[in-house]
């Protein structure tokens, strides 16, 4: 019993980052029909860009300079890869372009800071804390809070700030909140801003506790999306939940079976809801908005 | 207030509009007749930039709006309450009406009192502000019309577009709506109205054009057309 709380205290470290990466692609879903297929490789940039600043200030200075970070690289993606295609209508572009973009990205990152995974230095003691026998290392406290508060963040602005509502609007009717005076193609860039920067806030949170590298993001990233699918591309609060279970599957396979079989769960689990409930486990409606 | 020339537009390569002109002078109501498919929603959708014009000209107060984007064309003072209603399902009626001024709270447009707005919105429309909190997509069709127009005139607009408000109402809910219109007119709203109750339109408006294939075929002063009798055979038969 003991074992098993202690398997599930750790996948929910890795869940909640699953379900950050997730949030950030259903939040580029919700206002244009558009996914970040590199949204694993914006943490990555994220981690790596954070890993070189730590080596000139606290890791608490450096967040929010890799949130801006993470936020231009967004910009950069819509831009160069999503609004042409948009433009042009062209159904399906989107998908080969954010898939090239995160390629290079690799590339480039992979030119910059090498071929080796790297060690993060933790900002916090790396000696797990004790609570009725199940050890929690601080690190992993701070990444649940940490998701968390930017989750939240982003939901109290949507319902309160009347930019969050225009977001909302656009998500729901385009063409009508064209009519409301909002720019319904700077909310499509400010929701990659917004994506980019929770993908790059997440990689400095998960990489004090893993390895950070040019590759790290490509599984991160399929993963996620695999939870957002379970979770449901719009539906806010099912992705964290849709993490979670994900995160906790793969401790306890790792444990009670073999690690080799850790990333087995997830895909069954996608599986079988993909073959179920298509428009995921919390979806509200079918997947494309028709 | 409202001048559209020669105007052309359309869907793909397929054009609907061959060429119209319509004027809406400040103060007045000026309604569209035509039949169904004759390209009412599509003028409507030309002079709020949903769709873009393929040539011709639009100015409001003066200034040229041709080609503009929706939004700048909004902020420009022109509002469109479009067919089919299009409200925001998961937000609130109260946040509807307020992104109906989303350029009096960002930029860009003089602010003005947007809550005191409000509450003439409530005003006119009670049943709103008896759901205010609820989601504009859980609202009934006549409750979601009369939310359409609320939003729009929120923006405190210089010239008002209504598609069809009337659309899929109830009679009793028909004749509420036209009350609506003429009190806007009242209170010296400009207004295109489109409507497929055309001879309530006629009795509402002071001017009038008729849209046939995508050309106007005939216009006037709104009591001249309500005795025209190709108009009334057309428009005007025992149907209405
Ligand atoms: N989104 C669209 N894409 C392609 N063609 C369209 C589109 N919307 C309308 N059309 C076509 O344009 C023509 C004019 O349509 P429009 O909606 O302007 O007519 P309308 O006068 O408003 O008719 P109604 O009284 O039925 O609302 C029609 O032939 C219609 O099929
Ligand atoms: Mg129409």
């Amino acid at each position: 019993m003991e074992i098993l709380a202690q398997l599930v205290v750790s996948g929910i470290a890795l869940g909640m980052i699953y379900g950050l990466i997730a949030f950030g692609y259903q939040l580029t879903f919700a206002t244009s029909g558009t996914l970040n297929f590199g949204q694993g490789e914006a943490l990555m940039l994220g981690a790596l860009v954070g890993l070189t600043l730590v080596g000139h200030m606290s890791y608490w200075l450096m967040i929010p300079l890799v949130i801006v970070f993470g936020a231009l690289q967004g910009i950069f993606v819509e831009r160069v890869g999503v609004l042409p295609a948009l433009k042009t209508k062209s159904e399906f572009g989107w998908i080969m372009t954010t898939i090239s973009l995160a390629i290079i990205f690799k590339n480039v990152a992979e030119n910059i800071w090498g071929h080796d995974d790297i060690t993060f230095p933790s900002p916090l003691p790396t000696a797990p804390l004790q609570f009725f026998g199940i050890r929690v290392l601080p690190m992993e406290i701070l990444v649940v809070v940490g998701a968390l508060a930017i989750i939240l963040a982003v939901e109290l602005f949507n319902r309160k700030s009347i930019y969050g509502k225009a977001v909302v609007a656009t998500s729901s009717d385009r063409d009508a909140a064209g009519l409301m005076g909002i720019n319904t193609g700077m909310v499509i860039t400010f929701s990659y801003a917004l994506s980019s920067m929770t993908a790059a806030f997440a990689g400095v949170l998960i990489a004090p506790l893993t390895l950070t590298g040019a590759t790290m993001g490509v599984v991160l990233g399929l993963k996620a999306f695999s939870v957002a699918i379970i979770g449901g591309l719009n539906s806010g609060m099912g992705v964290i939940v849709g993490g979670l279970i994900l995160g906790i599957a793969e401790t306890t396979t790792g444990y009670y079976i073999s690690t080799g079989y850790k990333d087995v769960p997830g895909l069954l689990l996608l599986l079988l809801v993909l073959s179920i409930k298509p428009a995921g486990m919390f979806g509200k409606s079918v997947i494309k908005k028709v | 207030m409202l001048q559209i020339e020669n105007l052309h537009a359309g869907y793909g390569k397929v054009e609907v509009l061959h060429g119209i002109s319509v004027a809406v002078p400040k103060g007045k109501v000026v309604t569209l007749i035509g039949s169904n498919g004759a390209g009412k929603t599509t003028t409507m959708r030309a002079i709020s930039g949903m769709i873009k014009p393929v040539s011709g000209n639009i100015s409001l107060n003066g200034k040229n709006i041709t080609g503009m984007t929706s939004s700048r064309i909004a902020r420009s003072g022109l509002a469109h309450s479009p067919e089919g209603r299009r409200v925001f399902a998961t937000l609130s009626v109260t946040d509807n009406l307020l992104l109906g001024a989303f350029p009096r709270l960002t930029y860009g447009r003089e602010r003005g009192d947007v809550q005191g707005d409000l509450e003439r919105v409530f005003e006119l429309f009670p049943r709103l502000r008896e759901r205010k909190s609820q989601l504009a997509g859980t609202l009934s069709g006549g409750e979601q019309q009369m939310l359409a127009m609320g939003r729009a005139l929120m923006l405190n607009p210089d010239v008002l577009l209504l598609d069809e408000p009337s659309m899929g109402l109830a009679p009793l809910l028909v004749s509420e709506v036209f009350r609506i219109v003429s009190e806007l007119k009242g209170r010296g709203i400009t207004m295109l109205l489109v409507e497929q109750f055309a001879a309530a339109a006629l009795n509402v408006a002071d001017y009038g054009y008729v849209l046939e294939n995508g050309r106007i075929s005939c216009h006037g002063p709104a009591d001249q057309l309500k005795n025209d009798p190709a108009v009334k055979a057309a428009y005007l038969g025992a149907a209405h």
